[in-house]
């Protein structure tokens, strides 16, 4: 009896492993550390739901981020994809806004990278925090508009918003420059202490305390005021 | 020429049998196009001989044919397997592009990415080769720097290094991940295909071939607008997404008619296809004719004759001439079975409320119609007729009628329209649809009808078949009960969730078509 299959005998079934596999498997793997980091921060920092914005639980929510991402090896890739999971993905059954954005702002600034551009303009949620501590020698770019405390505790880093910020941007920088294209929101550069932030649209208020550094709205300097008939 | 058959032919007879003899009819040469490697059209691979012969100038001809199909059974094998997955790319990419041809654009190159990836990770393939030595445009490039990162390959490319750095992290063969890969790869590219389109890169032909409609059969669209209309969440989504491939999807389903005259003014309401496409998910089995006893006995087979058995029965060609017990052979008769008498599946007016207070089926999802509709569908597929009155504010001008049709689309138009007004029906519109055969009525509606009690009394002379599904609970609906309450022929469903529409309209009705069966 002739074997119905016989044709099929002499053909290899032998699977080749592309590169594309190893990238994908290393990928994931990261992006299963970076949630899993960032579901710890938000179990510890956030017991009932509520992360209430006070300077204390930002330096320990930041702290933590810091410690849980210590030996992850990731890229800018990885920081995107993760602002996208954030963003839409059921991997991550909630999204508190604070710690998410001081989570980000942690892996931003340990990254490998100096300059690093995240185009947030296709996220349908807002992040707060972003540029959080900023170190001196990077550069992060925003495209698109941003939520509250963008570049608070600056410290030297150069950020760029391509796009309007919420209220307390810059609040508490130290040091480095912050650029909005668009308009920013109230109480712009409370509490700052050196440093500049340029905006190109509306300021809607600026910090009632100001410690240091200047604010500058379309190239004229408005904070502080009594700096400018000194020069 | 017999030289060009016989080489397509060896190489085909390779390329399938390394496929694993995908069934797939025989490829043919194209003699006339020249700008795209292939098309295929109803399953059949063309392959563009002016193409192949350009190849030729680098690489081996019949690497570049291997290749070639490679390419093609492969789109064929793993992506995108059917017309529903296509349209579930292309709706995603058009998520994210919001715009109707670079969103066919990037679909077609994601279903490039995935088949040739399918295909290099699972056999040995001369594609890479062909990928060399072709013609680039700027989505090309990135592509193939895409290819060498993920496959490992030179193919030539300088540049796009960030770009394939980002499109390499994605996983394409992970076709449960499909949908939102897709977004991603949509999103990556956007901007190349921003840059395309400035400068008219768009209208150029991917150099491997277009992703036409036209390589479904009609029964494969048939079936993909079925399962998409399952998968979509509004009428609406469906719509845009038809309206969108509305040209190709009729070319495909009717390649003839536009020779006909039909091409130009030919178009598809997207919202009664989903209608219709979603009603036929839940289509009744058509129950087969049944089986009865004819009351005649026929010989059916041989047992020994025994003393005392009738001699009439016996057998003699089988008993060697000789009547002895255990020897002797005689028939066994049974009672033969035919088709029974066919009982008809009566006809079906249907009653459809289209008043303000029920959903407009335009807008979302209305399950009243989409109760209709599969009512519809069963009677249809039962060999039956549907009539259908339409009704907002009948007296005021607000209602339609259809009389008795088969024809599906008027039907499902019908049922589709929305008056959204006030709600009363005519009872003479009613009437005038009924026969002498006595049809069944069908009505979906909120029971708020201002006449409820005319039409409370016009079921109570007649002795039609009346199922009555009504959305929602309120104080008409209360008096329409209690009044039908001792009438055996009238069926009330109420809904508490609409999703249920579907399920309990049909579950009565096949109870009906299979009472019908009854003797």
């Amino acid at each position: 009896m002739r074997n119905p299959f016989k044709e099929f005998g002499c053909l290899s079934v032998e699977k080749k492993e592309l590169p594309l596999e190893r990238i994908v498997r290393a990928r994931e793997e990261v992006m299963g550390q970076m949630i899993h980091g960032y579901l710890k921060l938000v179990e510890e920092e956030v017991k009932d739901l509520v992360w209430l914005v006070e300077h204390s639980r930002v330096v320990k929510a930041y702290s933590a981020a810091v410690k849980s991402i210590r030996d992850l090896q990731y890229d800018v890739d990885d920081i995107e994809e993760f602002c996208g999971e954030l963003d839409s993905s059921n991997k991550i059954p909630y999204m508190i806004s604070g710690p998410a954005g001081i989570y980000v702002s942690a892996l931003i600034n340990h990254a490998k990278e100096d300059r690093i551009v995240l185009r947030l303009r296709d996220y349908q949620r807002t992040f707060h925090f972003l540029g959080y501590r900023l170190p001196e020698g990077k550069t992060l770019i925003l495209q698109g508009d941003v939520g509250d405390f963008v570049g608070a505790g600056l410290s030297g880093g150069r950020l760029v918003v391509e796009g309007s910020v919420g209220n307390w941007c810059g609040a508490g920088m130290m040091k480095g420059e912050i650029q909005i294209t668009e308009n920013s929101g109230q109480n712009t550069g409370e509490w700052m202490r050196g440093g500049e932030i340029h905006v190109e649209g509306r300021i809607r208020s600026v910090g009632k305390t100001l410690f240091g550094g200047r604010i500058f709205q379309r190239g004229k300097l408005v904070m502080p005021q009594d700096l400018e008939l000194d020069i | 020429m017999e030289d060009k058959e016989k080489t397509l032919r060896e190489i085909w007879k390779d390329v399938r049998r390394k496929h694993l003899f995908p069934e797939l009819p025989h490829p043919i040469w194209d003699e006339q196009e020249e700008r795209v490697a292939l098309d295929i059209k109803d399953k059949r691979i063309s392959i563009s001989e002016s193409f192949v012969q350009e190849l030729s100038q680098f690489m081996d001809p019949v690497q570049a044919i291997s290749g070639l199909l490679d390419h093609a059974v492969s789109h064929y094998l793993h992506c995108p397997w059917d017309l529903s997955t296509h349209l579930r790319l292309y709706r995603e990419a058009k998520k994210v592009l919001k715009d109707k041809q670079m969103a066919q654009k990037a679909t077609g190159y994601f279903m490039d990415v995935v088949a040739d990836t399918m295909c290099i990770s699972q056999k040995e393939s001369h594609l890479p080769e062909v990928y060399r030595h072709i013609r680039r445009g700027i989505m090309d490039e990135a592509l193939h720097a895409l290819y060498q990162k993920i496959w490992g390959v030179d193919l030539g490319v300088k540049g796009y290094e960030e770009v394939a750095r980002k499109l390499s992290r994605l996983p394409y063969l992970d076709r449960k991940k499909w949908t939102e890969t897709i977004k991603k790869f949509a999103k990556i590219v956007q901007s190349l295909l921003e840059v395309e389109e400035k400068f008219g890169g768009l209208n150029r032909p991917n150099p491997m071939g277009e992703h036409s409609l036209q390589q479904y059969s009609s029964e494969e669209i048939n079936e993909g607008l079925k399962q998409f209309a399952k998968e979509v969440e509004t009428p609406g989504e469906f719509k845009e997404i038809v309206e969108d491939l509305q040209e190709e999807l009729l070319e495909a389903m009717e390649p003839n008619e536009r020779g006909m005259g039909l091409g130009p003014g030919r178009s598809l309401d997207a919202d009664v296809l989903y209608y219709m496409k979603l009603a036929e998910n839940y289509s009744l089995p058509v129950r087969k004719m049944p089986l009865e006893k004819s009351g005649a006995l026929y010989p059916y087979q041989h047992v020994p004759w025994e003393v005392g058995m009738p001699f009439r029965d016996i057998d003699p060609w089988t008993s060697f001439g000789k009547i002895m017990p255990g020897i002797t052979q005689m028939w066994q008769r049974r009672e033969g079975e035919m088709f029974g008498r066919e009982e008809a599946t009566p006809d079906c007016i249907v009653l459809i409320d289209s008043s303000g207070s029920m959903t407009n089926p335009r807008q979302s999802l209305s399950y009243a119609v989409l109760g209709a509709a599969c009512a519809c569908d069963a009677y249809l597929r039962n060999d039956a007729q549907v009539a259908v009155y339409n009704f907002s504010d009948a007296k005021a001008g607000g209602s339609q009628i259809l009389p008795f049709t088969r024809h599906r689309m008027a039907i499902y138009k019908t049922l589709c329209h929305y008056f959204g007004g006030g709600t009363k029906l005519l009872i003479e519109d009613i009437e005038s649809l009924q026969t002498r055969n006595n049809p069944d009525i069908f009505l979906i509606t909120d029971m708020q009808i201002t006449n409820l009690e005319t039409l409370i009394q016009y079921f109570n002379e007649k002795n039609n078949r009346v199922t009555a599904v009504h959305i929602g609970d309120n104080e008409h609906v209360r008096t329409f009960r209690k009044s039908m309450a001792l009438r055996k022929n009238v069926a009330i469903f109420s809904v508490e969730k609409k999703e249920d529409i579907p399920k309990i309209v049909l579950g009565r009705i096949k109870e009906y078509f299979h009472s019908a069966t009854r003797f």
